[in-house]
């Protein structure tokens, strides 16, 4: 028989192997598909810029201020492509390969394993879509607090990351998970910019609400709004315990949910 | 794949009054789906070094059975109880297609268990005796059916298993890979291990210590039954690579 780590104090050291290895896996498939690849780079800059200029060509709004509506578009247009991609990334680290996982489980990866190799994935993957979009958004706008407005972004696509992930473990289809994604994403990222003039408590329950404050005041007004930040992540904590349990019932079991 | 249960003795695999049926997750007058009843009381026992040969037609429940022999699926009654490794071949090879090769069984090795020296020494000896060494930098995506099917039987293979459970293994075969097959699984059952050929047809049956043939639900043995009780003996109806053509068959 091959060599099988057993042991007690071996347990964690194999576990982690595990994790490493699973890790490196999804990183060497998410880089050998081109169209992430792509997004990376042309998402931040097409939807930043994009945006600013979309925003531009609108008449001014009575609640924004004067000249500003060009830097707004593209705070809400960086907001749009982080949150965008960590969902989609989410979204696909948990459907494209479901079967393979369960044979991977079969083989010795517990649920909670194959979870945390997907999650780190995406948050190695919003960190790198982060950056990119910081990095447009100060060749125009620079932010006048730029470290919080990239824990602020980095919020943003973490949170959607684990929606997305959400999302793949109760609707696990390309076609339907993606429409899910952007419309969820272009909805609140709208309702949550604070270009309309709301005052809805049920603003409060979006997934960009938090964010998104912490990033204009970052950009605009160089602060770090503490209860935003606070409230952002406990909204991070909470969408990981949800998304952990559904996936952990969801998946598996052959794709049976009854 | 470690078992659960030491079942004592020679018997490695323990399957009692298994049920399951597929319920879609709406209410039934829904156009959405419909209730399939796919086992019904199925029983099987495997000893150590026995090859069994499980046939059913399409749609008989065959792969449901496997996988909730393997733990792949929860039954809705009934018990699994296994002893030692398991390995599992799918009938579809279930890996990860943008992975070469080399990396597919440094994945799946890790998830056994096994140490980097362990997993290249079982990789290499598999890629020698299938003749897929000149593909291990080749992606999953890019390889033929049948070097997929090669990779998918090697994963099951590589941890060296007790019990080994194959579904439709050698789809997609050329002959020389056929009969490569059956002298590993002659040289496994002489080392003691279980397997469990799932096909929807049994060629070369002298190759089987049984065959059990699932239909309606539940598992029947018909190792006795000649060809003249079989519906087809044509070896080449079935997933057998063609030149298959000696030895009785069973095709229900």
């Amino acid at each position: 028989m091959s060599e099988v780590a057993s042991s007690a104090p071996g347990a964690s050291a194999s576990r982690a192997r595990r994790l490493r290895t699973g890790i490196a896996a999804q990183i060497r498939a998410f880089v050998r598909t081109p169209v992430n690849v792509v997004l990376l780079i042309a998402l931040p800059l097409v939807v930043v810029e994009g945006y600013g200029i979309a925003m531009d060509a609108f008449p001014q709004l009575p609640f924004v201020q004067a000249g500003r509506l060009a830097e707004m578009g593209r705070v809400n247009g960086a907001i749009y492509s982080v949150a965008f991609f960590a969902g989609v990334l989410g979204l696909f680290q948990v459907i494209s390969a479901r079967q393979a996982d369960e044979r991977l489980r079969i083989c010795g990866y517990s649920r909670g394993e194959l979870f945390a190799s997907r999650l780190i994935t995406v948050m190695l993957g919003t960190l790198v879509i982060t950056g990119a979009a910081l990095s447009v958004l100060a060749w125009r706008t620079p932010p006048e607090a730029p470290i919080v407005a990239f824990g602020a972004l980095a919020l943003a696509a973490l949170v959607y990351g684990l929606i997305g992930m959400l999302v793949g473990a109760v609707l696990p289809r390309a076609l339907e998970g993606s429409l899910v994604m952007v419309f969820l994403v272009d909805f609140d990222d709208f309702l949550s910019s604070g270009m309309l003039n709301l005052d809805s408590p049920i603003l409060t329950l979006f997934p960009l609400h938090f964010p998104h404050k912490l990033f204009r005041s970052a950009v605009f007004e160089g602060s770090i709004a503490l209860d935003n930040a606070a409230a952002g992540v406990t909204y991070v904590l909470v969408a990981g315990v949800v998304a952990l349990s559904v996936y952990v019932r969801l998946t598996g079991n052959g794709g049976d949910l009854a | 794949m470690a078992g659960d249960a030491d079942l004592g003795g020679e018997r490695v695999l323990v399957a009692s009054d298994l049920a399951k049926t597929y319920e879609p997750p709406w209410p039934d007058w829904m156009p959405m789906g419909r209730t399939v009843d796919v086992l019904d009381g199925a029983d099987i026992e495997i000893d150590a070094g026995e090859i069994v040969g499980i046939v059913g037609e399409n749609g008989a429940g065959k792969s449901t059975l496997m996988q909730i022999l393997v733990g792949a699926l929860s039954p809705d009654a009934g018990t699994v109880e296994r002893s030692g490794q398991v390995g599992w071949c799918p009938q579809e090879p279930l890996l990860y297609d943008r992975l070469t090769v080399r990396e597919t069984f440094r994945l799946f090795g890790t998830a056994y268990g096994m140490d980097h020296d362990a997993i290249t020494e079982a990789r290499d000896r598999y890629a020698d005796r299938l003749g897929f060494e000149q593909f291990l930098d080749y992606r999953i995506d890019h390889l033929s059916g049948g070097n997929r099917q090669k990779i998918n039987l090697s994963i099951a293979l590589l941890h060296d298993p007790d019990v080994l459970l194959l579904d439709e293994p050698y789809t997609g075969f050329d002959w020389e890979t056929y009969l490569e097959f059956w002298g590993l699984t002659e040289e496994l059952t002489e080392q003691g291990t279980a397997i469990a050929i799932i096909s929807h047809f049994v060629s070369e049956r002298e190759r089987f210590d049984r065959i059990l043939e699932l239909a309606d639900g539940h598992l029947e043995d018909v190792t006795d039954a000649g060809p003249s009780d079989a519906a087809s003996a044509d070896p080449r109806g079935g997933s057998a690579p063609n030149g298959d053509a000696d030895g009785g068959g069973v095709d229900v």
